[in-house]
Parts: C-alpha cells; sequence; structure tokens
C-alpha cells in the first residue's frame, strides 16, 4: 500500500502548475465555506447571546388582560416568580418586561419613545451584571445609576435621542404615557447616563430601572407585566426543555375564593366561584343544576347572576333580590375584602361543594378576583377536586387561560385575538421559548444559513467540475503509463487507488491551505471596524467588529465532506483508468 | 381619534336646562347624568382639524350614527382620502374595526386602542358620569365646589377625581355654567396633579330643545403648540333604521 501512496504523492507534483490551480480552486472554496459557516455560527453566538437574551430571554412568559396584547398584567407575580425558581434550576436571570409608548419633552424637543424597564442587579453574576452593562456603551453617566435613589426616576438614553430632545446627563425629561389602566399620565424623567447605541434599534428605547417604571405605569408592587428568563447552560439546546416544564407548572386551576357570606346579621363559609359566559357552559349548569327560585326578568346563569348554594340559603334564610355581602382574605391585603351581590337565583341541593358555593358569572367574578387576589386554600382545592370526574367543572372558570405553545410570533397574536372574541375576562398566559418568541429573529439565522450554504455548493459544483475535467486529462496523457504498470503486473485496484488517493492528497492539502486562509482572513475582518449605527445590521456585530466563530467540529464536518465529494467524483474516471486493458493502452498515441 | 370621543361624550352630555342655588359636586354631576342620555338616535357629521407643532394641520372628517337603546354605534371615515371608507361597528357586546382596502371586518376588544389611537372602544360607550367620578373633598371634608365667573359667565367650578381605574384622566376640573348646567372649560390632570389638556366649548346650539356643543376646541397643556378644533354639523334625531347598525351597510357604504 506504502508505494500507492508514494506514487500518489509523486504524481501530484509531476502536472505542478495544473495541480496548484485546481488546489487554489479547492482551498478558495474551503476558505470561502469555513468563513461563511464562523460568521454564521457568529451571528448565531450574537442572536442567541446578546439579541434573544436581552430581548426575550430565553424562555418568555407574558400575560395579557381583556385579550387585549398592549394591558399586560397578572396580579400574582410572586407566584409566577415561584414557579420559574423551582421549575427551572438552570436560570441565569429573571427579568420582569415591561414596555410602555410615550411622547417625550426635553429642552425644546420632543419625541417618541419606549420606555423599557431593566433590572441591572437580576443577573446571576457580577460578570453578567457587567457583560449586561457593557451592551450599552455609556459615553456620559453610569449605567449603574439607573437605581441610584437621589435622581428623580433616573433613565439611561441614547446618544441620538439625547440630542432630538436636546438634553444632557441630569437633565430633566417630561413624558406623557397611558398607564396600565389606560389612563393619561406624566411624569419627570431624570437622564442618569447617555450610551452609544450598539444598533438602531437600541436608539429608540429609554431604560428604567424595572421597580420605577412598575409604579409609574400603575403596576402593584406584586403585579407583574411578562417575565424574560435567561439560561445558564446551553440555552439553543435546553430552552425547549424548560419551557415544556414551565407550560405544564402554568396549568391553571379551577378559580375561587374562599370566605364568607354574610346576610343580615348570620354568616357563614362559603366558596365564590365564577361560571363561563359561553353557551355550551351555560347549557351544561343548566343540565346538571336545577334552579329552586329565579328573579325575574332574569335568566338562568345570565350576565349579572348570582346563584346561591342549597346548604347557603338554608342557613342564612336568603331569597332571591335580597343582597348579601361576600367577604375573604386576599393574599396581598392585611384587611378582608368584602364584595356585595344581589341574588338573582337559588339552586337545588347537588350534594357537592357547589351546595356551600355562590355561583357568579365570570365577568362580575373577574372583577373582583384579579384585583383583589385571593388567598389560595389547597385542602379546599382538593375537595373542589372531588367532584372532578363531573361534567360541570368544566362550566366553572379557571385562574387564567393558557394558551397553546404558539410556534411564532404571528401564532400567538391570533390566539389573543380569538380569546378577544369570546370576550372572556380572564387573564391569558402565554410560556414560549426563544424559538417561539423570537420567531423572526431566529428566522433571519436561518435564511442567513440558507444563503451561505447555497452559495457555497454552487462555488463547489463549479469546482468539482473541474476536478472531473483535471482527472480525465491526466489519465488521457496517463494512458500508455497506465498501460506500462499493468503490464509489469499491477492489478486493477491499484491503479484505481493511484488515482483516488492523488485526488484524495490534493484535496487534504488545499483544504488544509484554506482553512489557514480562512483564519488569516478572519483576522484581518475581525480587526476592521465598522460603524453601521443607522442600519438594522448593526445588531450583528460585536462593539463595531464582525464576529466569527470557527468550530473545530464544523471543520472537521466539511473537510470529510469535501474529501468524500472531491473521490466519490474521482471514482468513475479512475475506475474507467483501471479496467484499460494493458495492451490497448499501450497502444495508445496521441 | 380622542377627540373624537371626547365629542360624543358632550354630545351625550348637554340636552337639558335645571337650576339650583345650594347644590354639591354629587347633584352637578346627576344634573349632567339626567341630561346626558339621549333619548332618541342621532346622526351627525363631525369635523376635526388638528394641529401639532410637529405636523402641521390635519383634517379629519367622519359620519357618525347612534343608537342607546342597544349601545350601537357606526363611524364610517369620509376624509382624509386615506382612511375614507374605513370604519368601526359596534352592536352590543361586539364591536368591529372595518378596513375597505381588505375588505374585512376585524373584531377588536372594547379595551383595544383604535387605528393606533389613545381612543378606545370602550370610550364610545355611554357611560354614566356619576359612575365615572365623584367630588374631591378638601382636608376639613369640605368639596371643591366654588362659585365664580368664566368671562362674565357665573359658573360652577368644580374639582372630580375617578371612581373607576378604566377611564383617560384620573382628575378633572369643571367650569359648569350656573345657570343650565352646560359644561364651558375642562380640564383635565393626570395623577400627579400635572395638567395634560384643557377643553372649551365655544358654541351651543339646540336642536328639538338639546343642547349641543358645536364648537370645541381641545388644547394639549402637555405638549404646547398641539390643540384640536371639533366641528359638528347635520345633527339629526330622527330614528335610524336597523339596517344601519350592520356590517352590510357599512360595507355597502364603504364602495
Amino acid at each position: 500500500m506504502n508505494f500507492i501512496v508514494y506514487i500518489a504523492l509523486r504524481n501530484l507534483l509531476r502536472q505542478k502548475r495544473r495541480n496548484i490551480l485546481l488546489g487554489i480552486s479547492i482551498a478558495f472554496g474551503m476558505m470561502i465555506l469555513v468563513l461563511a459557516n464562523s460568521f454564521s455560527r457568529g451571528m448565531s453566538e450574537i442572536i442567541f447571546n446578546k439579541i434573544i437574551k436581552y430581548t426575550s430571554g430565553h424562555i418568555s412568559v407574558s400575560f395579557s388582560q381583556n385579550g387585549n396584547l398592549y394591558r399586560m398584567i397578572f396580579k400574582d407575580g410572586d407566584r409566577v416568580f415561584n414557579i420559574a425558581k423551582n421549575k427551572i434550576p438552570d436560570i441565569s436571570s429573571l427579568q420582569e418586561a415591561i414596555g410602555i409608548m410615550a411622547r417625550a419633552i426635553g429642552n425644546k424637543g420632543s419625541d417618541n419613545v419606549i420606555m423599557i424597564g431593566i433590572d441591572p442587579y437580576s443577573y446571576g453574576t457580577k460578570k453578567e451584571e457587567q457583560e449586561a452593562a457593557e451592551n450599552f456603551k455609556i459615553i456620559d453617566g453610569n449605567f449603574f445609576d439607573l437605581t441610584n435613589p437621589n435622581l428623580e426616576n433616573p433613565v439611561l438614553i441614547s446618544d441620538s435621542k439625547a440630542r432630538t430632545l436636546n438634553v444632557k446627563l441630569h437633565d430633566i425629561i417630561s413624558v406623557r404615557y397611558q398607564d396600565i389602566n389606560g389612563q393619561h399620565q406624566t411624569c419627570r424623567l431624570t437622564v442618569a447616563g447617555i450610551f452609544k447605541p450598539v444598533n438602531i434599534f437600541m436608539s429608540a428605547p429609554i431604560l428604567l430601572y424595572t421597580k420605577n417604571l412598575k409604579k409609574i405605569a400603575g403596576y402593584g408592587p406584586h403585579d407583574i407585566g411578562g417575565l424574560y428568563i435567561t439560561l445558564k447552560t446551553d440555552p439553543k439546546k435546553n430552552a425547549k426543555k424548560w419551557t415544556d416544564s414551565l407550560y405544564n407548572a402554568f396549568k391553571p386551576k379551577i378559580a375561587y375564593a374562599y370566605g364568607n357570606l354574610s346576610y343580615k346579621q348570620k354568616s357563614v363559609s362559603a366558596i365564590a366561584l365564577g361560571y363561563k359566559n359561553d353557551s355550551l357552559s351555560k347549557q351544561i349548569l343548566m343540565d346538571s343544576i336545577k334552579i329552586l327560585n329565579i328573579l325575574p326578568p332574569k335568566k338562568p346563569f345570565g350576565k349579572d347572576g348570582i346563584a346561591i348554594g342549597f346548604l347557603l340559603q338554608k342557613e342564612l334564610g336568603i331569597k332571591v333580590g335580597d343582597s348579601c355581602i361576600f367577604s375573604y382574605q386576599p393574599k396581598y391585603e392585611d384587611k378582608n375584602y368584602c364584595q356585595k351581590f344581589y341574588v338573582t337565583t337559588l339552586i337545588e341541593e347537588t350534594k357537592t361543594s357547589i351546595d356551600n358555593s355562590i355561583l357568579i358569572n365570570e365577568n362580575l367574578f373577574y372583577d373582583f378576583y384579579y384585583n383583589h387576589w385571593p388567598k389560595s386554600y389547597d385542602s379546599l382545592l382538593v375537595s373542589l377536586i372531588s367532584f372532578k370526574q363531573s361534567k360541570i367543572l368544566n362550566a366553572f372558570v379557571k385562574e387564567w387561560i393558557l394558551l397553546k405553545r404558539a410556534k411564532t410570533t404571528q401564532e400567538l397574536q391570533k390566539q389573543i385575538r380569538e380569546i378577544a372574541k369570546i370576550k372572556s375576562r380572564a387573564i391569558t398566559i402565554s410560556v414560549q421559548s426563544m424559538y417561539e418568541s423570537a420567531s423572526v429573529v431566529l428566522g433571519l439565522e436561518v435564511a442567513l444559513n440558507l444563503i451561505t450554504f447555497v452559495a457555497v455548493m454552487i462555488l463547489f459544483f463549479i469546482i468539482l467540475i473541474g476536478v472531473v475535467n483535471s482527472l480525465r486529462m491526466t489519465i488521457k496523457e496517463r494512458t500508455r503509463e497506465i498501460g506500462t504498470i499493468r503490464a509489469i503486473g499491477m492489478q486493477k485496484n491499484h491503479v484505481r487507488n493511484i488515482f483516488l488517493l492523488e485526488t484524495f492528497f490534493l484535496t487534504l492539502f488545499s483544504c488544509i491551505c484554506g482553512i489557514i486562509m480562512a483564519f488569516v482572513v478572519m483576522t484581518g475582518l475581525s480587526l476592521i471596524k465598522i460603524d453601521v449605527q443607522d442600519n438594522p445590521l448593526g445588531m450583528l456585530l460585536v462593539n463595531g467588529h464582525i464576529k466569527f466563530v470557527p468550530t473545530f467540529y464544523g471543520i472537521v464536518f466539511y473537510t470529510t465532506v469535501i474529501l468524500l465529494i472531491s473521490v466519490a467524483t474521482a471514482y468513475f474516471p479512475s475506475k474507467k483508468a483501471a479496467r484499460m486493458s494493458a495492451a490497448s493502452a499501450l497502444r495508445h498515441y496521441e | 381619534m380622542i377627540i373624537i370621543k371626547k365629542y360624543f361624550f358632550y354630545i351625550l352630555l348637554f340636552t337639558s336646562i335645571t337650576f339650583s342655588s345650594q347644590i354639591t359636586i354629587k347633584e352637578v354631576l346627576e344634573k349632567i347624568e339626567a341630561i346626558h342620555k339621549l333619548p332618541q338616535d342621532i346622526t351627525a357629521n363631525v369635523t376635526l382639524i388638528q394641529q401639532k407643532a410637529s405636523q402641521g394641520i390635519r383634517k379629519f372628517e367622519v359620519l357618525y350614527y347612534r343608537r342607546d337603546s342597544d349601545d350601537s354605534y357606526l363611524i364610517v371615515m369620509l376624509y382624509p382620502e386615506s382612511e375614507k371608507g374605513n370604519g368601526y361597528l359596534r352592536v352590543g357586546d361586539n364591536f368591529w374595526m372595518y378596513r375597505k382596502n381588505t375588505r374585512t371586518f376585524q373584531h377588536i376588544n372594547r379595551d383595544e386602542n383604535i387605528a393606533g389611537s389613545n381612543a378606545k372602544a370602550q370610550d364610545f360607550e355611554r357611560r354614566p358620569i356619576t359612575e365615572l367620578y365623584e367630588g374631591i373633598k378638601d382636608s376639613t371634608g369640605k368639596e371643591l365646589i366654588t362659585e365664580e365667573k368664566l368671562g362674565q359667565i357665573p359658573v360652577y367650578k368644580l374639582e372630580i377625581k375617578a371612581k373607576v381605574t378604566n377611564i383617560d384622566y384620573p382628575i378633572k376640573k369643571l367650569w359648569v355654567r350656573k345657570d343650565n348646567y352646560l359644561i364651558l372649560k375642562e380640564e383635565s390632570y393626570s395623577s400627579s396633579k400635572t395638567l395634560m389638556q384643557t377643553s372649551y366649548f365655544l358654541k351651543y346650539t339646540t336642536v328639538k330643545d338639546k343642547f349641543i356643543p358645536v364648537d370645541q376646541l381641545y388644547i394639549d397643556e402637555f405638549e404646547k403648540g398641539n390643540k384640536t378644533q371639533v366641528k359638528i354639523t347635520g345633527i339629526s334625531f330622527e330614528k335610524l333604521d336597523d339596517k344601519i347598525f350592520t356590517k352590510a351597510y357599512l360595507e355597502n357604504l364603504s364602495k
């Protein structure tokens, strides 16, 4: 075998010019392939670790009320944080996601802005905090002044926005915006830092400490607008797994409030349950529960209906048309919350928890349920679940509506629009991994990879035509030589292997040269500073430089692929050469 | 669009005259409330001239049909040309946006902003002022209502605050004529008591014994130089046909 390798290597030097030209072509192709792959990997890393990490997190949980995409609020934020922390041990940071459109006025300058909340101290480690700070290249002021209590609503603002508003460090900006309730509000912001935006998208927002933004936007201390979760290890691999786990943890239970129902001087323990508005649920209720008495002209389980369970009627002596007070202990309030109801319906005994319940239309129910989130009683939930098998459970509202896992951002918006159609006042929760929430950004990566792949394949197709052509010429030139070595006893497969090895070595050496060239070019391109502040593609740069991430496995893979393609291409001409009869090859004359 | 909703609110607001000497804020609001509900259907042409310091002057014209008996209304854009034919239809709990270009109706939420503006579907609902606002009291428990003159006209000046959260402005000051309870001026404040907007009701007309503010001026106090004038013409209290509050009618009207 060694002598075949020796002959193959020696043959490489025989047609130097032809082999050098072909080698250069292959090396150039390999260089482009390594460059394109490294650029694509670099871009992918920027998308995942810089863009998605800071814009939507690796996993996001979003909330919306009344089917309104812009009314992002959930009243039991502590529970959301606990669920996230318990279900995902691999959390790097938890960021509340709040953004509010506003009109800003500076010193004789005005512009539209979006106020975004960030928490500089929510990152897991000091290194990550520093990395987040470096993401905003502060040119005046201090990134961490964002939380300075001595400044009135400190903000970070881009240099271009500062120019438009004509403000400098510690100047005041007035903003007009709509709070979470839709009320027009205004407040004063103090410029705590001016940063140079890394791309055009970073020019528009002004950044506030999340706690301050929540306060001015009308969020309560336990409210949450949305949640971005970043993972510690391999988000590309783990994001989906943890999202599934989180999604399951957000499956809602039956919504209820446990408290006391008072009528005149009497008071008894009662459970408040909300029934759904849709006709199917009403039919289920009508089929399952018999009405004892109803206040004319009300219809059973109508939009303003309050139905009282049998045992409650019996103990309180309440009748239709009477008013009663339901009080319960809210989770985040010291005092009991009281809600007055007018009884419209009395229901017959069911021998279930419903006998101790007040059934309230979902619109009325959610009004107090969300504004005064009730304390949960797990043991009570067990008794409610005791009639889980019963179809009637489907007629009662749950704590929230968990949206199906949308595949894209557009699909999520469509789902919320569907919720708007059914006019439910329930909060909708959507749990998404970055693959769904940032589908547009990720689509960019796929598109660029595809373009690169197609371009490189076209290039290699051209190169391979060169390989085939070159090999045919070589075989034709060496026909008499083939006849000679076959005449002195060389086997057919040895002849074939000589040509295959010759192609193999030519490709291998060319690939090595191509890889070296690629590294030289990458180093050179990485040193060039590109100023693209006004270009959206600027987001794909790191500090104004192109980022290349060559990978060992990627290079080995592409080298192997090219070697296989070259050898496969050379196989048939080599086989043809090996099949020549020695006599006819010796007779060959040009 | 925010001005459109203001306008319609005041169309509903001023319709009768009553007198009183000793009066509380609640009573004033109740009197406004009493004249708030229109007994008849209404049709009107509304023109808005919007002046923004940064954008110059823009004009909008809409045709408005309203029927309170079943909470229905229809708004059809007439001007500018780019918006002509687009519309909004509300029937009971359903609220649709119609786009002429695509000839599609989109179901929108009552809590949702309309056409990218600050106006929401729920702003077009008939909402009793007494359910939305109540009088503000000072530290001694005295209501902030005084008698004064606005120019030469004797008025009650009252300060009210929101009872509910889902309204535009949490605090307002109203200057209400003593003789007929027409609002002449209104100042709207944010929660931080910053003056956001001043509204003037410059001219009223009477149609079938109802007062309608046909000329209104809204001045943006936050961003100086922005103001909007609202003019109303073609007011009619004729009963409206049921077919008007249908998708087909809006679609045909837009053709």
